[in-house]
């Protein structure tokens, strides 16, 4: 990963997203130990302070667990976790800023609905 | 605990006030950016903390004594600028080895290793290093002093963007090994943000900011559209900077307030980020000390 650092996107939130990707892809499994805020700092020459931050936030969700001395493990339920949340996040964002742009160019909503089928149905075509 | 603590802490020189009634305290073990322009007072601020100055009026502590005079604080303490003077008969090897004489936690594999890694040679004067490579050197001894309070006044003047890099890397390594209280000065802030935690802002002699670098991230936002969408939305709203970037387009900067469920009705008006070093310009720009008032006037005061 190359953090972006002119975006909005804090760099704990892209650190949070980075370890939500390794869960997601099975580089982290169940029960893993996950990098420590100084590897993750010395990883990408951030401070460990920021690092901390994100793998807070991950615990705080239920994403990672604590134990105590050793740092923090994958969740047995992580990927689930993580999955719903990007429901709710990027999908419902997406989604909000399509129908805004949508709106903008004067479609309807039975057109709008039309053009996401299409893109679905050429899409899951593809992949099989 | 606060490593660092200043009570209505005044610095004047003659008739002149460099620090003008500052308040704040530091924890220990984080990595401070202390900016601000040109004169703003970050030197003296940062040379009483190192007991070099002594405050005119107010109290400053640091480990919870005064610093000026103060032994403790001196051996404790790194001032690391691009005046320093050293002996000047003794060659840079013999400088690291009165490093490890002084300084407790010195650590002296980490000063060689890096004297090599920037290819420094043993018998060398520091008088005779170029601008870069003395502020290398001065960078190795503030790294490898390992002092509980470390300061760094503008320390990459001259060097190249490699050794700058490099140098980060070098601090970032130490400092997760060996944890201590940095303040850092500079103008190169783009380079650095990652490297901080806090941000000290300071403005004519003045805390203007001292916040975590998080939240200076988010401290404001970038505003683009048509006046006539603008204009309404920026009314009443703490507009840091306000440019016409077109016929009837206008890019404002103004202080991200929370009210998020608000952001989803601006309708045609484009968010976007504005970098740390950004905000820190907005808000340290005098009141129409654009540089186009100087051309428009047509004269230099």
């Amino acid at each position: 990963m190359i953090l972006d650092t002119e975006g909005l996107k804090p760099i704990y939130l892209q650190i949070a997203e980075w370890i939500e990707e390794e869960i997601l892809h099975g580089n982290l499994d169940v029960d893993d130990k996950v990098y420590s805020q100084y590897k993750l700092a010395d990883m990408y020459t951030i401070n460990p302070a920021t690092a901390a931050k994100g793998l807070k936030m991950l615990a705080d969700e239920g994403i990672l667990y604590d134990r105590r001395g050793l740092g923090k493990f994958v969740a047995s339920d992580a990927k689930t976790i993580i999955l719903e949340k990007r429901k709710d996040e990027s999908i419902d964002q997406l989604m909000e800023s399509l129908v805004k742009q949508a709106v903008w160019l004067g479609m309807s909503e039975e057109e709008l609905l039309q053009r996401v089928k299409k893109v679905w149905r050429e899409r899951t075509n593809e992949n099989r | 605990m606060k490593i660092v603590k200043c009570r209505d802490v005044t610095k004047q020189y003659g008739k002149v006030k460099a620090l003008d009634g500052i308040n704040l305290s530091m924890d220990e073990n984080k990595i401070t950016g202390v900016i601000g322009r040109n004169g703003a007072g970050k030197t003296t601020f940062m040379k009483l903390l190192a007991g070099m100055l002594k405050e005119t009026s107010g109290r400053v502590d640091v480990f919870s004594q005064r610093p000026f005079n103060n032994l403790t604080v001196s051996v404790n303490t790194i001032y690391i600028d691009d005046q320093m003077n050293f002996p000047p008969t003794l060659t840079l090897v013999e400088l690291l080895e009165e490093g490890r004489r002084f300084y407790p936690n010195w650590n002296h594999d980490l000063a060689l290793g890096l004297f090599e890694h920037f290819g420094f040679r043993k018998k060398d004067l520091h008088k005779n290093l170029s601008k870069g490579k003395e502020s290398a050197f001065n960078m190795i001894v503030g790294i490898a002093s390992r002092c509980a309070l470390t300061i760094f006044d503008e320390p990459t003047t001259g060097m190249d963007a490699v050794v700058r890099k490099d140098f980060y890397r070098a601090l970032l390594k130490d400092y997760i090994e060996y944890p201590r209280t940095i303040l850092m000065s500079t103008h190169y802030m783009d380079d650095m943000e990652e490297l901080f935690e806090d941000v000290l802002l300071i403005d004519q002699g003045k805390v203007k900011l001292h916040i975590g670098m998080d939240d200076l991230r988010g401290y404001a936002v970038g505003l683009s559209g048509k006046k006539d969408d603008m204009l309404p939305w920026l009314e009443g709203r703490n507009v840091l900077y306000q440019k016409e970037t077109g016929f009837d387009d206008v890019y404002a900067v103004v202080v991200n307030d929370d009210q998020q469920n608000d952001w989803n009705r601006m309708g045609n008006i484009k968010r976007s980020a504005v970098r740390p070093s950004d905000v820190c310009v907005y808000l340290t720009n005098d009141k129409g000390g654009e540089l186009e008032h100087v051309f428009r006037s047509g004269k230099n005061e």
